[in-house]
């Protein structure tokens, strides 16, 4: 059975017609099924893991990255982790911003997501670890002032920018590639003069005492803080248009 | 990995690059191609491949398959198979290699040595201090 966890921010009249046209869409495709709503729940770890206690074969996450991250969340530390990895799915129908992972994955609208949810292709996909924040895309922080450490390597940057550790690309277009299979991330530092450099890691940690690491653009935590990650920690449904292998 | 004028073709072909405007402290080992463009204190160690920018800055002996040296080095470098030194390249330390090029420019402070002894090409072992001015 499905079940359709929809984020709070969708209760707001502007995603009235969003969500009318993805229900018409799902009954038409027969894959109906349980629908949670977030705002209407008071402890949401609680109601995600009894839905996989009961055996549900799918979860769907309606909505952002914030969705997702907050499913993952529920299920990553908890005593129905092992139940959700062998016999669970995750599936992500994205609505309004803000959905970079869904973009990684392949999927761009609503339709699509219904024709990937049908057609049931499944990746296992790694998840990366920033102190205790699961994140699935990337996390970011100021280049000036960081210092990146690297088995035993100190790593810093002059100059202002970004560095990202990547563990799913959102971004078509970019130069590097990132394999969320291979248990690595990969770091992409980007200074203002255009200046470039990239590693690929299993670990790292950082330091910032000015600025804050953001977590898949939702959640900012403080430094130091370690960064690793979880290997195919994930079954994901995914689109042919994905943007790894 | 490399283009004809000695740099990395794309991102893709390189496991590390060290940019400009970055700074490594420590003992830096990799098993593919690395690129460094910035200052490195420590060590550099690869299976793969090499390549030292021309304005990298480099304390450290560094060991590699194949190197192109572009940079300043204060250090020994190790390059098992093949090991390029450019114009731009300013060496203050000993060099072992398999297959040596020196473009007309370059300046090496240190004592050269072939790894190989039965290596077809050249003398096993010679000394080079000052500029040197031949291409090899």
């Amino acid at each position: 059975m499905h079940v359709y966890i929809y984020d709070d921010y969708l209760n707001k009249n502007k995603y009235n017609r969003a969500i009318n046209r993805l229900e018409i869409r799902l009954t038409d495709l027969g894959l109906n099924g349980k629908i949670i709503r977030l705002d209407a729940v008071k402890n949401i770890k609680s109601a995600i893991q009894n839905e996989i206690k009961n055996g549900s074969k799918t979860i769907v996450a309606v909505g952002n990255n914030q969705t997702i991250n907050k499913i993952i969340g529920a299920i990553i530390e908890s005593d129905i982790y092992s139940d959700f990895q062998q016999k669970t799915l995750l599936g992500i129908i994205p609505i309004g911003d803000d959905n970079s992972i869904a973009n990684s994955f392949g999927i761009k609208n609503i339709d699509e997501a219904c024709n990937i949810l049908l057609a049931r292709r499944i990746e296992k996909i790694d998840i990366g670890l920033a102190g205790e924040n699961y994140f699935l895309n990337q996390s970011t922080i100021e280049s000036a002032g960081t210092i990146l450490e690297i088995n035993g390597c100190m790593i810093e940057s002059s100059d202002r920018g970004e560095i990202k550790i990547i563990n799913l690309l959102s971004d078509k277009g970019e130069t590097i590639k990132s394999n969320p299979h291979d248990g690595k991330l990969e770091i992409l530092i980007r200074t203002r003069r255009r200046d470039q450099s990239f590693l690929t890691v299993k670990s790292l940690k950082i330091y910032n005492p000015k600025h804050k690491l953001i977590v898949d653009n939702v959640v900012e935590i403080d430094t130091p803080v370690e960064i690793t990650t979880r290997t195919d920690k994930l079954n994901v449904i995914v689109g042919r248009d994905r943007l790894f292998e | 990995m490399f283009s004809k004028e000695n740099k990395p073709e794309s991102f893709r072909e390189a496991e590390t690059i060290i940019g400009e405007s970055i700074r490594v402290k420590g003992n830096f080992q990799g098993q593919g191609n690395i690129v460094i463009e910035g200052y490195l204190e420590g060590s550099v160690k690869t299976e793969a491949n090499l390549l030292i920018g021309d304005q990298a800055k480099i304390v450290a002996n560094i060991e590699a398959k194949d190197a192109i040296i572009n940079g300043e080095i204060k250090g020994n470098i190790k390059a098992k198979n093949y090991l390029s030194i450019g114009k731009t390249a300013k060496i203050f330390g000993d060099i072992q290699y398999g297959e040596l090029s020196i473009e007309r420019g370059a300046i090496i402070n240190g004592q050269l040595l072939m790894i190989n002894d039965d290596h077809k090409r050249g003398e096993n072992k010679k000394q080079a201090d000052g500029e040197i001015t031949e291409k090899e």
